[in-house]
């Protein structure tokens, strides 16, 4: 079997695989620079500091899936016949598991703020000799910062797709969601400005619940994938649509009665085993070689092809 | 990637809601605005200012408030028009005070570290100090927490009259 299919990806997803790291290198130093530039206003706003932490946080599924991509280049070998493919499985359950953590502890800070009747203070800076509000700053810097995140959330999430990356889909669709955080920060701000202190904490639990969300999901495909679910497509169609072209491949084979596949993701991959029922007693082994080149010449995501000769489906590989 | 409609679409909510939120500021004349209106009663009258007793800063003779900040809080006083209403107590009692919004300014030698800043609005620095140690201290002044006009006023008064480092 060639060590080839999945570990070294046809060149065009080599390719997109490269740009993916380098916008997710230009996203970290992006936020990087957001991160800087937001403590030097931070101050006293619930709102701002959880949009605050939030943009430390969508750091955590880049370096996850930039950690992961050195796992995957590996090939496999005698003591992971399967290959690496699943690091970015296993990122995607960190980052996620990091994000439901921190967005709880930040929901239940905005919860406590709004029950204790927490003020919050903003004062003044001194710019060029003029005092200015802080408030002013807090929200130009918000507003400031809040598009190039989108722009690499929509460039990001182009790539994602073909790539079957589930770890970038999320943080693309992380990042598309970015300036609603900003905005989010900005009511805040405004609120403490015309004197409604609630609008603040309100403002922040409003992005703690974003948080919470895209911990939640991120946990719950991770882990739903690392329990070998049958495959789905990264937006979520089930049952990934290259099961149904593979099973069309087999039942084209005319020594093919019937056949079913039992497919699972390890990462961007999909690992792939034929149940294949014969109409003859015997088959050969060219016959057998058939189905299997005919299925990982479907498509590069299909990896790993084993083919079982079975006297008849098993039932799980039915339909309810 | 911006020929793509619903992006277009999102971006114009966005904007959106950014420009109503300028507009709806724009609307208030004096933002930020105090919620408790602490800056309107100062300015209609008396300002009800703490003192707590620190070397240099607060001396208390005859029982009436002397020393720098003392000083400083009738220049203010002077400033927002106000007469001043003075309370002498222990920094604990006076931070309650504010809290309670039973005062509007503390004063006391309280440096920018001041764990009270947990339960009250605290200035900018106005101006340094040296501690016991040697060590540079910079002093600021405690308002109520989140009176967010009369701060912006105490430290525009700080602004124009102190070192402010």
């Amino acid at each position: 079997m060639k060590n080839a299919a999945g570990t070294h990806l046809p060149p065009e997803q080599r390719e997109l695989m490269a740009r993916a790291a380098r916008l997710e290198l230009i996203s970290i130093g992006y936020t990087a620079l957001t991160i800087t530039l937001v403590a030097l206003v931070v101050g006293n706003s619930q709102a701002m500091r959880t949009a605050w932490i939030e943009d430390m946080l969508s750091v955590l599924p880049q370096l996850a899936f930039l950690a992961s991509l050195q796992f995957t280049r590996k090939a496999r070998r005698y003591s992971h016949p399967y290959g690496y493919h699943r690091s970015m499985g296993a990122g995607h359950l960190v980052a996620g598991v990091a994000l439901l953590v921190v967005g709880a502890m930040l929901a239940y800070e905005s919860v406590s703020a709004l029950v204790k009747l927490e003020h919050p203070t903003i004062g003044t800076m001194n710019l060029f000799g003029h005092t200015v509000w802080q408030g002013w700053i807090m929200m130009a810097v918000m507003a400031l910062i809040a598009a190039p995140a989108v722009v690499l959330g929509r460039l990001k999430i182009k790539i994602a797709q073909p790539l079957h990356n589930k770890l970038l889909y999320a943080d693309s669709k992380m990042a598309k969601a970015d300036w609603q955080t900003n905005a989010a920060s900005i009511v805040g701000v405004a609120g403490i400005g015309i004197g409604l202190w609630w609008l603040d904490s309100t403002a922040a639990l409003v992005i703690a619940a974003g948080i919470l969300k895209d911990g939640w999901d991120s946990t719950r495909s991770a882990t739903s994938d690392l329990l070998d679910r049958r495959s789905k497509g990264v937006d979520g169609t089930d049952p990934h649509p290259l099961i149904a072209a593979m099973e069309e491949q087999l039942q084209s084979l005319e020594w093919v009665r019937t056949a079913g596949l039992r497919v699972r993701e390890l990462g961007q991959v999909q690992h792939t085993e034929a149940f294949i029922v014969p109409e003859a007693e015997t088959v050969t082994l060219a016959q057998s070689e058939e189905a299997r080149k005919a299925l990982e010449g479907t498509d590069w995501k299909a990896y790993d092809v084993v083919v079982t000769i079975v006297p008849e489906l098993p039932e799980f590989l039915k339909q309810d | 990637m911006f020929r793509q409609r619903p992006f277009r679409a999102r971006q114009v909510k966005g904007a959106a809601v950014l420009g109503s939120v300028f507009l709806a500021t724009a609307c208030f004349p004096a933002v930020p605005v105090d919620p408790e209106g602490t800056l309107d009663t100062v300015r209609s009258g008396t300002l009800r200012a703490g003192v707590s007793p620190a070397s240099d800063f607060v001396e208390i003779r005859d029982g009436e408030p002397q020393g720098a900040e003392a000083m400083l809080i009738e220049d203010f006083a002077e400033h927002a028009g106000a007469e001043i209403q003075w309370t002498i107590g222990g920094e604990e009692q006076l931070v309650k005070q504010l809290e309670a919004g039973q005062l509007d300014l503390v004063a006391g030698g309280i440096t920018s570290k001041t764990p009270w800043s947990e339960k009250a609005g605290v200035t900018r620095p106005y101006r340094t100090a040296t501690d016991a140690e040697g060590k540079e201290m910079k002093i600021v002044l405690l308002v109520p927490p989140g009176e967010n006009a009369f701060l912006s006023e105490v430290e525009y008064f700080l602004d124009q009259t102190q070192e402010m480092p």
